[in-house]
């Protein structure tokens, strides 16, 4: 018996040191150690991890054919199949680098990102609306960004030679009509939408994915937030009126709804006004917004549907002076009512699926009274589109989408019962591939086709971009493409069957971001065909036909630093653009006046802890505008002065949950032209009267009060401003 | 008859020793050999053989919460180390994050799970506190706030909040009171648990000298 059990007992040690040992070194492609990767065998608990010399020795209980597995972060793993018998075994394992989206090289041409997860972003979102001078408005932000220009008179954005209706506006990627406020010539819109809405922008200037198009220069996609962090109520109380939101969020969903008033009166009659007001805008607006959000991201199915719907209505009168006549001038009175509805969703399904879609509708109505006449113009925007995007793997992969538009516009003068309209239904699909050569090197190739009813057209636009990353986290990119745009609808009204104008981007960019410091340079050439041309005046155009052509080309440069001065953050952009074109009722190519040769701004934001205030001041500056004189030959013969604001603002928080927020833009008073406008008939001595457009107040100056009330005591308003 | 009892004598003694053995499983025994290296790590290269180790075991275990919860918090302990660049330490963060997500996916509505979801969170803060601390301080308090009314006495939710509310009182300038209630709550739990226990399930006992610390900068 006592044998049995020593035999048992030394039977189950000896199971025991049946070992095997086996060593080696991992090392990437290049041959440089990798130390602490893991190192074991499947199926058991053996294994170890390599050293600083990406050396390693471990003893494997285990026997027979086993596999071995090496992993390591930011590598794929691999596995080695082997017999293990009791002898050593020396195996030295490669590891190939795996493609990490975080660390990745983006394509940077032409875009400019704002956002708080990516690294490859110019601006975190609450940077637009902490922008001094920005006043709370998202385009006033990104004026400051290069490729702009800033045209005082108007206030929409403006990219690289292009005119307003160059950019197109996307709300969780479904375009946007009419996104600024109407208005009268000469006195600047803003953008409808408040900047509290978005978690991010991403800012094309050229060169952008073939899922965006209708737009001959630039596209402006927004990304609505997901779901709000806790239940709260915002009180503002402003210089020009007020507001409340509220916010309830529970579990997976979540809804918000607010309500404003802003009237310019009570501050028009304080402050000495340029502009002769009738009645001085007045506006309201209300909007709710409904978030839903299904599935677990970490077991793969997940989605978000969001619904977002935005009504407003504002009125205004104003008289405006005619050069070289005595009296008040031409009196416009606009009442302006505009709702927008969107519905989106996105789901991430199994296998790397992705979907994303959803429909919106844009409907704008003006009623204008000018002088004597009455007119209505209705502007209805439907889009909808469904996209499917595929990872075939983490280097590769594909985006299919659909989508289809219906554009109206209607016009009536009411005096005379006469109505004018069109109605277009357009069709696109878009198919872009994605290849990752390396965490280095990425290619993206698209192609969009578009055909459009009214126009009796079908186009195919290619567009293509590729960027490499440098060892100094510096990257260059290209991209190149083509892009059509149907006419703006007043002046396709008159030519319904008008066909696309085109333009050709080339555009290289070079991006660093390192150490909170951030330098971007960008040159780029932009060709424009069958531009729209017309004789006579812009309301009464004759022969609108596409015989117009030009280009933009120029450089930008970018620098942003965190880093060098303490509690500071501040941007400089500077951007040149050559651009000449032959469009409108213009005969030769001539320079736009929304293109001034030389743009710039500095801004800079410095966070006081002593005082709890935000200091900002930006300085906008350019070389001038230029504008036809018909006083001498030729056309666009002159240039404004220099154009140049500073504006200056200040964030006090008091408490966490209040904040207190003064600004004031155009500090130095400087009286800014725009350009000049001049009689349609000469006077007795043959010369054309002409007369400055200026700004509408020599400053604004903006007082608000923030309060958020919540359980979080010290949730803040802070996006707001 | 004599040598029959021996044989059952023999047998019992072969039994005890095998269910001595017994009662911690493989899996029992790997976590926790691991779980005290793990607590004892102090350089980025233990911490990664650790964060490896419960690699392994998280594989041969898939239902099991625990490897992946410890695998996560060598991560984010790395994430945390000041010598790594940005890069750097968002990768090992990018990787805790989704064995986070992983883990929360085995456990649903588990405090202590959603209590190393924060502290990831806190980590990628802190990682650049000068451009992520405005939009980041928001979800790192909220998710603290979730792990807390999950279970209001996990002390690690409880020491982190206290954490995170102390650096925001001091960017405000305001008082440090609130801070100072959650430091001192979660001392008093963690004295008060019996921690040998809690080793011999496996759970989290970690963030005692966090708490601790907080509280002694309290007045």
């Amino acid at each position: 018996m006592k044998i049995f059990l020593t035999i048992l007992l030394f039977h189950i040690t000896y199971c025991g040191i049946t070992q095997t040992s086996i060593s080696g070194r991992i090392t990437d492609q290049k041959g440089h150690a990798l130390p602490g990767a893991s190192i074991y065998i499947k199926g058991t608990y053996d294994g170890t991890s390599s050293d600083a010399a990406g050396n390693f020795k471990v003893q494997i209980d285990a026997s027979g054919s086993q596999t071995l597995n090496v992993q390591a972060v930011g590598f794929k793993s691999q596995e080695v199949a082997m017999d293990l018998k009791g002898q050593p075994l020396t195996v030295d394992i490669i590891l190939s680098e795996a493609i990490n989206q975080l660390n990745a090289v983006t394509i940077s041409a032409g875009a400019m990102e704002a956002g708080d997860e990516k690294k490859s972003v110019v601006l975190k979102p609450l940077d637009i609306v902490t922008t001094s001078g920005a006043m709370g408005n998202i385009t006033a932000a990104l004026l400051t960004l290069p490729g702009t220009s800033t045209v005082g008179n108007d206030g929409r954005l403006f990219v690289r030679g292009g005119d307003a209706s160059e950019t197109a506006i996307f709300i969780d990627g479904l375009q946007v009509g009419n996104a600024f406020g109407s208005t009268t010539s000469n006195v600047p819109t803003r953008a409808r939408f408040s900047p509290n809405l978005f978690k991010g922008s991403f800012f094309s200037t050229g060169g952008y994915s073939a899922e965006y198009g209708q737009a001959l220069s630039s596209a402006l996609a927004l990304n609505t937030l997901d779901l709000p962090l806790r239940n709260q109520g915002d009180v503002s109380v402003m210089s020009l009126g007020g507001g409340y939101t509220q916010t309830l969020v529970k579990n997976d969903h979540a809804i918000t709804a607010s309500a404003n008033y802003y009237n310019l009166a009570p501050y028009q009659s304080l402050v000495k006004q340029n502009f002769d007001w009738e009645k001085a805008p007045s506006s309201w607006d209300s909007e709710v917004s409904l978030r839903q959000k299904w599935g677990n991201a970490g077991t793969g199915k997940a989605g978000f549907i969001k619904a977002y719907f935005h009504t407003e209505g504002s009125r205004m009168a104003i008289w405006q002076k005619l050069p070289g006549i005595d009296g008040r001038g031409d009196r416009v009175k606009l009442n302006n009512h505009y709702n927008y509805g969107n519905v989106s969703f996105r789901h991430s399904g199994n296998k790397g699926w992705l979907f994303y879609g959803g429909a919106a509708l844009s409907d704008n109505r003006d009623a204008i009274q000018f002088n004597a006449d009455d007119i209505k113009q209705v502007n209805r925007i439907f889009h909808s589109k469904i996209v499917a995007v595929r990872d075939f793997s983490s280097q590769f992969s594909m985006k299919n989408g659909l989508e289809y538009y219906a554009k109206s516009y209607a016009e009536t003068l009411l005096d005379q019962n006469q109505t004018r309209q069109f109605a277009d239904n357009l069709f696109n699909h878009f198919i872009e591939a994605t290849y990752y050569f390396s965490n280095r090197l990425i290619m993206v190739g698209g192609l969009r086709s578009g055909h459009s009813s009214l126009a009796k057209q079908t186009w195919l636009t290619p567009r293509f971009s590729v960027a490499y990353k440098l060892n100094n986290q510096g990257q260059f990119s290209f991209a190149a493409g083509k892009f059509k745009q149907l006419a703006e609808e007043k002046l396709r009204i008159f030519q319904t069957d008008l066909k696309n104008a085109a333009a050709t981007h080339y555009i290289l960019n070079y991006f660093i971001v390192n150490n909170n410091r951030t330098f971007r340079a960008e040159a780029f050439y932009k060709n424009y065909e069958k531009l729209v041309t017309y004789n006579g005046l812009p309301s009464a155009p004759k022969n609108v036909a596409l015989n117009g052509s030009g280009y933009a080309r120029g450089v930008d440069f970018f620098l942003r630093d965190k880093k060098t001065i303490k509690d500071t953050d501040f941007w400089i952009t500077y951007s040149f653009v050559d651009s000449k074109r032959k469009f409108a009722a213009y005969e030769t190519k001539v320079q736009p006046t929304f293109a001034p040769k030389h743009n710039g701004s500095v801004v800079v934001k410095h966070f006081v802890t002593a005082m709890k205030s935000l200091v900002g001041t930006s300085w906008s500056w350019n070389s001038g505008y230029t504008y036809n004189d018909p006083n001498l030959p030729g056309e666009m013969q002159r240039k404004t002065k220099a154009y140049s604001d500073l504006s200056f603002s200040i964030s006090y928080l008091p408490k966490p949950n209040v904040i207190l927020h003064v600004a004031c833009s155009n500090v130095l008073g400087r009286q800014n032209v725009y350009g000049y406008q001049y009689a349609t008939q000469p006077d007795e001595e043959g010369s054309y009267a002409g007369k400055p457009v200026g700004q509408g107040a020599k400053r604004f100056l903006f007082a608000g009060l923030f309060i958020t009330l919540s359980k979080d005591k010290k949730a803040n308003q802070l996006n707001n401003l | 008859m004599k040598k029959r009892v021996q044989l059952i004598i023999a047998l019992l003694l072969l039994l005890t020793i095998l269910t001595a053995s017994a009662q911690d499983s493989p899996y029992q025994k790997a976590m926790k050999k691991e779980i005290a290296k793990l607590i004892e790590s102090d350089s980025l290269p233990v911490l990664q053989q650790s964060a490896n180790a419960f690699g392994r075991i998280a594989e041969l275990n898939p239902n099991e919460w625990l490897p992946a919860y410890y695998q996560v918090l060598a991560y984010t302990f790395q994430g945390l180390d000041k010598s790594l660049s940005l890069d750097k330490k968002d990768e090992l963060l990018a990787k805790a994050d989704e064995l986070a997500q992983k883990a929360d996916a085995l456990s649903k509505n588990n405090a202590e799970i959603v209590a190393l979801q924060g502290f990831v969170l806190m980590a990628k803060l802190n990682a650049d506190a000068a451009s992520r601390g405005q939009s980041l301080s928001g979800p790192v308090l909220q998710t603290f706030g979730k792990a807390r009314a999950m279970d209001p006495k996990n002390p690690r939710a409880l020491a982190l909040t206290a954490q995170m509310e102390y650096g925001m009182a001091q960017f405000f300038g305001s008082g440090t009171e609130k801070a100072c209630g959650y430091a001192k709550e979660s001392v008093a739990i963690f004295a008060s648990q019996d921690e040998e226990a809690l080793k011999t399930a496996m759970l989290p006992t970690w963030g005692k000298s966090l708490a601790e610390k907080m509280a002694r900068s309290c007045p």
